[in-house]
């Protein structure tokens, strides 16, 4: 949010527009109050000149009595003129225009017309005395009789002396002429006080207007702050801002995550949370504004580093932050899960020692070491004698006991440079570095020998022995898988030789392996005497308990062998690239089959027969031609198919890989289905499963049988499942044997399952009776049910 | 709400306080009015309180001088005002000059008699605005 600047946007807009709403109005009323003072002062100008007229007036009325008797007497005297100026003025000052020079030491004045009732109707009143005044003097000093003047202003005079006359004549004019200029003064002052009174409307108009405006943008910026806090706040992604001294502002999220109080996390407070070996990299982060996407560790308050994924935003330019942003998540979770996930697919979950896969790459690396050091190096392989025995007798539990204490055992005489492995049941691997026979042989004895004190499990005390094969590599190029080979073959041979017993490979051993020739030829003829039938095992939807779908497993009945598991024959079909037509015959079957039941309307809506396809097969191309052909044989539409393949084989790297991975996916484009088998023990990182046209995961089974008691295997289980949804995919537990793992599997939210508990692979009759019943096992499907 | 009923409240008690004081302490009303050049007002009142409400209708300022004497008024040497210091003794009561369109209050309390109401600003007795007024 922070980012994205748009979002404040039209605040700012708004803001703008207000701060220029506030000195436009500012604007405005400051013109308007300065108008008003300039007109006020002219008028008031004027308003001098009027006054001065008026008072003029008095003088003029007075003087002219005096300038009629003067005349009347004979002196040199001008009434008329004096007369002319009274009448000139009384109109000037009525009607506005020029009022006359009176003594020449002033000058001619341009008046404006009066303006107010009362001046005007004193000014009116004024003129007609004037005339009257100068009617009744025009008669004295014509010696007419005054008396014979006709008034006009309404004054009644008793006295019949023109003299008399004139002087009463006189003092009325001057009276009301000091008396329009006492009005006009006082129209001055009351239009002073009008001009206070709007100015200070005006000012207040003008101020009242700008506060509010303010008000509103205070009001509008605290909305916007309230909204940025709360969005902050609430959100739960970390939010951190630096400037100069630190850290400026860390949202509630941050101290709510670290439970350090927000005043520990200000100022330079922050720099120290951050773990040792990243805080150059947050510091040059929050300095510069780079690198934007970091990763770092914090301590919270009990100690504990929080993961935080940071994405770093410089706004030290946006006038809003003038900082530097970070939006940080906590992925400690998410890390945490990724390196169990990783640990899982390296390691062996019961013993924790190195995994299969581990093992080969840690012997790529050594064989890469050794083509340029010249140095050799062993691979040995361990067996354990009479495991099996142990296991049916005593249990699984007890087995696996025996395996952990056989592996710590194997431990003590393992130098910590070499590799200890296990690859899954009793075998066990060791990788040495540097070493010769002797050495290998020596090493060998060792593992052997500390084997020989007695095990103490379950109130049995066991003696085992291990059968080791020993492959040497003496130095240059060598095939990883090759060595492993050799190995297990020599094994084989120590095996048959005795038990406790190791041999060292050679090259001759392969072919006195008679055992394994003869197998291969057998596996070929069984073929082609249709020794091999298909059985299937149902899947069941946990909701539900409706079978959903069938898993198609190869069964060999040889004549002479009798039934040989899959696990014995797979490894030499592989070998020998039987494993083709053996594929091709799996396809074929699980697609005619389908199909009958298609026919006979056995199948419910979206039942997927699943058929297993080796890495081998996958590998040597063809896989998407060979699944149509299948298809088009059967008439089988492509949804019934599912696939199940590898996580080695789908993540294979190089040509092989590529073509698989493109067969595949043009084959889930067809509708073919496609599942990840033992899922949760190959795969180096959990993003690439997103690429990959996956519709449904397979939780192995290992770590379905410890999924009751095994808190690790729970969580692993919780994990894949949460990730299949995650992913949008389907999560199938196989290999179920218990109730307790079918309670806690539905706990875990797991779609589908498959296990002894609700049905053994059968035969497709036994399918037939299964699918017309609906349900798999009878208890479990009424559990689910109800 | 409460200012309305409040400057109603006071009105009330304005009119009221109108009605009291114009009836029993002031006495009869007397209208004079005045104008360029004459004053109107009643020939006759009683005699006792007496309130003249005075009324300029101008054009020009005017005062209101009333006086006990019923014949001619004597004159300043100016020849255009009344001479006030010589009336002196029988003044019974003044109004400064009041604009066009003012009206003032004159309180007084006149014994029977016979009186003269006029205007002595300059020329204006002589003008006219002057009458007589008979208290009985």
């Amino acid at each position: 949010m922070l980012r994205r600047r748009q979002a404040f946007r039209p605040f700012a807009t708004r803001g703008r527009r207000t701060i220029a709403g506030i000195l436009a109005t500012f604007a405005l009323f400051s013109t308007l109050t300065v108008t008003v003072s300039i007109w006020a002062t002219s008028g008031s100008r004027h308003r001098a000149s009027v006054l001065e007229v008026a008072a003029r007036q008095r003088t003029l009325a007075e003087r002219y009595v005096k300038d009629v008797l003067l005349a009347r007497a004979g002196a040199q005297a001008d009434p008329a003129l004096t007369g002319r100026l009274l009448a000139l003025s009384a109109d000037a000052l009525l009607n506005g225009g020029v009022a006359p020079a009176v003594n020449g030491d002033d000058d001619e004045t341009l008046l404006p017309p009066a303006s107010g009732v009362t001046v005007r109707a004193q000014l009116r009143q004024e003129r007609r005395l004037v005339r009257d005044l100068t009617a009744t003097g025009s008669a004295v000093l014509a010696r007419r009789p005054a008396t014979a003047v006709k008034l006009t202003a309404d004054e009644r005079l008793t006295a019949r002396d023109p003299v008399e006359r004139l002087r009463v004549l006189s003092a009325l004019t001057s009276n009301v002429s000091l008396n329009a200029a006492r009005t006009i003064g006082a129209e001055d002052d009351r239009n002073i006080g009008r001009l206070i009174v709007i100015e200070v409307v005006l000012g207040a108009i003008g101020l009242l207007t700008s506060l509010l405006l303010a008000f509103g943008l205070i009001a509008a910026t605290r909305r916007q702050t309230a909204h940025f806090r709360s969005l902050v706040t609430s959100s739960t992604d970390l939010v951190l801002v630096f400037g100069d001294g630190g850290c400026r502002y860390a949202s509630e999220s941050v101290a709510t995550m670290l439970g350090h109080p927000e005043d520990d996390l200000l100022g330079e407070g922050f720099a120290g949370f951050v773990h040792e070996d990243d805080r150059a990299s947050v510091c040059a982060a929050y300095a510069h504004g780079e690198p934007h996407e970091i990763v770092f560790r914090v301590a919270n308050e009990f100690h504990e580093w929080r993961h935080l994924e940071a994405h770093v935003t410089d706004l030290r330019a946006d006038r809003q932050i003038r900082g530097i942003v970070l939006n940080a998540r906590d992925v400690t979770e998410r890390l945490r899960l990724e390196e169990e996930l990783t640990h899982q697919a390296f390691h062996d979950g019961l013993t924790g020692l190195p995994n299969r896969a581990l093992f080969r790459d840690r012997l790529d690396q050594s064989l890469a070491r050794s083509k340029r050091s010249h140095e050799g190096l062993a691979v040995l392989l361990l067996d354990l004698d009479g495991f099996k025995q142990v296991n049916d007798s005593l249990g699984h539990d007890a087995g696996d006991q025996l395996l952990e204490e056989v592996a710590r055992r194997f431990g003590e005489v393992t130098r910590p440079a070499d590799t200890l492995a296990r690859f899954g049941g009793d075998e066990f691997a060791l990788l040495l570095e540097g070493a010769n026979e002797t050495q290998a042989v020596a090493a060998a004895n060792r593992l052997v020998r500390n084997l020989s004190e007695p095990i103490r499990i379950a109130g049995h005390e066991l003696g085992l022995g291990a059968s080791v094969g020993i492959a040497m590599h003496a130095g240059g190029e060598a095939a990883s898988e090759e060595l492993i080979r050799h190995a297990d073959l020599a094994m084989y041979a120590a095996k048959e030789a005795g038990r406790g017993r190791h041999e060292v490979f050679r090259y001759d051993m392969a072919r006195e392996l008679g055992e394994l020739l003869g197998l291969e030829h057998e596996l070929r003829l069984g073929l082609q005497r249709g020794e091999f039938s298909l059985h299937y095992q149902p899947e069941i939807a946990l909701d539900t308990a409706a079978i959903v779908g069938v898993e198609a497993l190869l069964r060999w009945h040889s004549p002479t062998r009798g039934s040989v598991p899959p696990a014995e024959f797979i490894p030499i079909a592989e070998a020998t690239g039987l494993i083709v037509p053996l594929g091709e015959y799996v396809l074929h079957e699980a697609c005619a089959q389908t199909a009958r039941w298609l026919r006979n309307a056995a199948l419910p809506e979206g039942f997927v027969t699943w058929t297993n396809l080796s890495g081998k097969q996958l590998s040597a191309g063809g896989v998407s031609a060979l699944v149509r052909e299948a298809l088009e044989a059967a008439e089988l539409p492509a949804g019934f198919l599912g696939l199940e393949v590898t996580e080695t084989a789908l993540v294979q790297e190089g040509h092989a890989g590529e073509r698989a991975r493109a067969e595949l996916q043009e084959l889930h484009e067809l509708g073919v289905r496609i599942a990840v088998d033992d899922f949760g023990t190959g795969f180096s990182s959990l993003g690439q499963l997103r690429s990959f046209p996956v519709d449904m995961i397979k939780v192995d089974r290992s770590f379905v049988q410890g999924i009751e008691h095994d808190a690790k295997d729970a969580a692993i289980t919780a994990n894949l499942v949460s990730l299949a949804h995650a992913l949008g995919l389907l999560a199938i537990a196989e290999g179920i044997e218990s109730d307790g793992q079918l309670t806690s599997l539905r706990e875990l939210g797991c779609d589908l399952a498959q296990g002894f508990l609700f049905a053994r692979p059968a035969p497709p009759e036994e399918i037939d009776r299964l699918l017309a019943e609906g349900s798999a096992r009878v208890s479990g499907g009424r559990e689910a049910a109800a | 709400m409460p200012l309305r009923l409040l400057v109603l409240a006071s009105l009330a008690l304005l009119a009221c306080s109108g009605c009291g004081s114009g009836g029993h302490e002031a006495g009869a009303v007397v209208r004079v009015t005045e104008r360029d050049f004459r004053i109107s007002a009643p020939r006759h009142v009683r005699s006792g309180d007496l309130l003249l409400s005075v009324r300029n209708r101008g054009p020009d300022a005017h005062e209101l001088i009333v006086v006990r004497e019923g014949s001619r008024l004597p004159l300043r040497r100016d020849g255009s005002t009344v001479s006030e210091e010589r009336l002196e003794p029988v003044i019974v009561g003044t109004l400064e000059p009041g604009q066009p369109g003012s009206s003032r209050k004159l309180r007084l309390h006149l014994a029977p008699g016979h009186y003269q109401l006029f205007c002595n600003m300059s020329g204006h007795y002589l003008g006219g605005m002057h009458t007589k007024l008979v208290v009985g």
